[in-house]
């Protein structure tokens, strides 16, 4: 606990939500898609929790499932009683791809409505737009970025967002050099009768690509890249409460 | 990477159009066909007409006096310049009719017709018509990439994938030509030189497809927009011009900066649309505000979901006011409001999109997503990608793709992860962006184009498989299975003609 308490001082935030672990809810399945129209990016994303056989609507994922795989959900029970996709909300929630290959399978809509679109809290302005100048003072931080399980890919309007965010502090901020250390959750656990582990080498492919990004966006940064194949929890806000979630990270460490 | 200087001035127009429109009379006006040293005033006002109307070509700046200038001079020793393959009656690009046109006027003389890349193969008796099929048939020239991948910005690149031929129909992926001889042959159509501040405009700092900040431009350090090219082999119009010299061209010697400079300069001048809608008249005219000239003067980059919608252009033609429509007889009016309603078709109308990579994967909007046209056409006034464009929509991989026996078959299998949708072993006549990337996931992605002066430059789709408007229409209700009504296919297809 005490490395938890560090980081969350590096971090700047004190959220405790982590270790309201008691309602998480975590699954592997076959998706299923609810072909819901509210417009665009309004299909509902549902699976069933073997375990449990409890149906949990799962669209409210950053990273979305293919229908042709089975997904690993990780989430907690939303405070919202609405179903607009047939079935309670998981939110937050992660949906990963795994390379188990599923059925696809396709339910009309059965007068459920979907959720219209709407543009997520994360999302990154277009670059006319000036980012506001972070205040000062200015000392060692660290900027968590998160994955999908086993991936290495920066998640759209989540990842970028978290990026620009950190580019822009740095930018303002000029740090002498930047450690990047990625993560991976190598510890084997089982969920839904199936052995989950991430590779060991996911954390230095995470790092490359993050310190790749970090070389295009702020060129001739000194900057480190290390790997941590065993990565611990933290209860960083930006990870949404869920423990698996942060445990998938990268770790851009501005040191001055 | 530099645009244009703030010195373009708008341009005169009622005046200049009077004086310089070419092509579409008789008489002792110059051929619609630009070839090469003919020493010609390029106007700052240029329109042809075409089957759907008239396209409008602007020079800002203009007129342009072409005598020494490298975009119309033979630079090389096969007789070709850049305007051979990139004619202003054309939207900048060629269509298949031009090339019919030169090869009955010239008996397949033209410099067009170049062995290197004009015929299906150098080693064809190149006197024959049918050596030149695919350029004469679908528009196609011959393009050659080099394998392994060498690298990508500057990078080298180990490619996670092997590549077998299957079939080579025209002899240019074996021999001295194909994978083991380290040259693979694709075919694609000429994308139209112009319109270029938007191709070259940047809205984020990320590509979204493939998980990293927008790559750096080698020359000016700046993020490039990653929308130039079938498969994105050129980051900026200078590593796309030597490309073009020494391939095309048959140059020996490196463009001299002098050239390169104006070279730069042109391209970033030219802006083409459609003017006049054969059906429709004037596409600036009746509440509407599209054609060449807004284009010219309209900030460049913006996603049209946060801004103006794209082809909103038209939104002045979706109620006209009794006292408009009076003007017009029944047939410009009805063909006004579908144009009107296939904008909104474009943006609205859903369907769901699926196994296509670079938007079902490896990016998180989920495999299917619902969406439309839009999606990937999302900036305003040019339908082109906001972000770096390379998705993967068939058009050149099986299953997808249609049958076309004249084209080389490639076997494609990946060494690492498989394909998140084709699997390990993928089929296809073009891989793509994964010839400039080395990744087995962009096999099939190629690079969106822009949707600006499509009447003018049939067939469509980088390798030519839309012979028209519907063809286009066509392929994505196969490929997307959309449901479009037979109403909502012709509002598509009269939007499109009018771009
Ligand atoms: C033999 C025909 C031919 C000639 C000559 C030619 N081009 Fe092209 N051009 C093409 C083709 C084909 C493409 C598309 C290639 C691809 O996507 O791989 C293209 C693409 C381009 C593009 C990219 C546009 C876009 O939207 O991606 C530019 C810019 C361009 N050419 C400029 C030039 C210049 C400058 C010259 C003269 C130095 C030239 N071209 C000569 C056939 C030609
Ligand atoms: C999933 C992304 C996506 C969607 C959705 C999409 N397009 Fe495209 N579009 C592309 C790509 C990629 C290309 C380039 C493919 C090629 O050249 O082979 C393209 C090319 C085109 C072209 C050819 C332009 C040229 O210069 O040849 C037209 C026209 C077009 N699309 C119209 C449409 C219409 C109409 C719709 C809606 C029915 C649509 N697109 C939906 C991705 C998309």
């Amino acid at each position: 606990m005490k490395r938890l308490a560090v980081l969350a001082a590096l971090y700047g935030c004190g959220s405790t939500q982590a270790a309201e672990a008691g309602d998480l809810v975590r699954f592997v399945a076959c998706p299923v898609y609810r072909d819901t129209d509210s417009g665009k990016k309004s299909g509902c994303w549902l699976g069933d929790d073997r375990d449990t056989g409890m149906r949990w609507d799962v669209s409210q994922s950053p990273y979305k499932p293919d229908w042709n795989y089975a997904m690993l959900v990780e989430g907690r029970p939303s405070t919202d009683a609405a179903k607009p996709c047939g079935a309670p909300t998981l939110d937050p929630v992660r949906t990963s791809r795994l390379d188990t290959p599923c059925v696809q399978h396709m339910i009309p809509a059965e007068g459920f409505t979907g959720r219209k679109f709407v543009l997520p809290r994360r999302n990154i302005a277009p670059l006319s737009v000036t980012r506001p100048v972070p205040a000062g003072p200015y000392a060692e931080r660290v900027f968590p970025v998160y994955f999908e399980f086993d991936k290495d890919f920066l998640v759209y309007q989540y990842d970028d967002w978290l990026v620009d965010n950190a580019v822009t502090w740095i930018r303002a901020a000029k740090p002498k050099r930047l450690i990047v250390t990625g993560f991976a959750a190598t510890e084997p656990q089982v969920v839904s009768g199936v052995t989950l582990a991430e590779r060991p080498e996911v954390a230095g492919e995470r790092a490359e690509a993050i310190a790749e990004t970090l070389r295009r966006l702020l060129p001739g940064i000194v900057m480190d890249v290390r790997s941590e194949p065993s990565a611990q929890p933290t209860d960083d806000a930006e990870a949404d409460g869920l423990p698996w979630q942060s445990q998938r990270r990268v770790e851009i460490r501005a040191l001055f | 990477m530099q645009l244009l200087p703030q010195r373009s001035l708008p341009l005169a127009l009622g005046a200049l159009v009077l004086a310089l429109s070419v092509g579409a009379r008789g008489g002792d006006t110059p051929d619609r066909w630009w070839a090469p040293g003919e020493g010609r005033v390029l106007p700052a006002v240029l329109d042809y007409d075409n089957a759907n109307g008239t396209l409008r070509t602007l020079v800002v700046g203009g007129p342009l006096k072409t005598k020494g200038h490298p975009f119309f001079e033979p630079l090389g020793p096969n007789g070709r310049a850049c305007v051979t393959c990139h004619q202003p009656a054309d939207a900048m690009s060629l269509s298949v009719a031009s090339a019919q046109r030169q090869w009955e006027r010239t008996g397949g003389k033209d410099p067009l017709f170049a062995a290197i890349d004009g015929s299906n193969c150098p080693t064809l008796p190149q006197q024959k018509r049918e050596s030149h099929s695919l350029l004469l048939e679908r528009g196609l020239f011959r393009i050659e990439r080099p394998w392994p991948v060498r690298s990508f910005n500057g990078k080298p690149v180990t490619p996670d994938f092997t590549i077998e031929v299957v079939r080579d129909p025209n002899g240019c992926n074996s021999g001295v030509y194909g994978p083991a001889a380290g040259r693979i042959s694709v075919y694609r159509r000429p994308r139209p030189v112009a319109n270029m501040k938007y191709l070259l405009a940047v809205g984020f700092p990320y590509d979204p497809k493939q998980g990293y900040a927008l790559p750096l431009d080698p020359d000016d350090g700046k993020p490039q927009s990653g929308n130039l090219m079938a498969d994105n082999r050129a980051g900026n119009l200078r590593l796309q011009m030597e490309d073009a010299g020494s391939s095309h061209l048959g140059m020996l010697k490196r463009l001299t900066p002098a050239q390169r400079k104006r070279l730069q300069d042109f391209e970033l001048r030219v802006f083409t649309a459609m003017q006049v809608s054969k059906a429709g008249g004037a596409v600036d005219s009746g509440g509407a505000k599209a054609g060449p000239a807004r284009l010219r003067d309209s900030a460049p980059g913006a996603l049209g979901s946060i801004g103006e919608p794209v082809w909103s252009e038209f939104k002045g033609w979706e109620s006209i006011p009794p006292e408009e429509a009076a003007r017009l007889t029944p047939e410009q009016l009805a063909f006004r409001q579908s144009v009107a309603r296939g904008a909104k078709v474009f943006r609205d109308k859903t369907f769901l999109i699926t196994d296509t990579a670079g938007i079902n994967s490896r990016i998180g909007f989920g495999n299917p997503v619902r969406n439309s046209c839009v999606f990937c056409h999302n900036m305003s006034q040019m339908g082109n990608d906001v972000a770096p464009g390379q998705v993967d929509l068939g058009t050149t991989t099986l299953p997808f793709a249609d049958p076309w026996a004249d084209l080389p078959l490639f076997k494609v299998t990946c060494t690492g992860r498989p394909h998140p949708h084709y699997g390990r072993v993928i089929y296809t006549y073009d891989p793509g962006f994964a010839l400039t990337s080395g990744k087995c996931a962009d096999v099939g992605k190629i690079t969106l184009q822009s949707m600006r002066g499509l009447s003018a430059r049939a067939p469509y789709f980088s390798n030519g498989l839309a012979k028209d408007l519907r063809g286009v229409v066509d392929y994505y209700e196969r490929r997307y299975s959309i449901g479009y009504t037979e109403q909502e296919k012709q509002d598509l297809v009269n939007l499109m003609s009018v771009l």
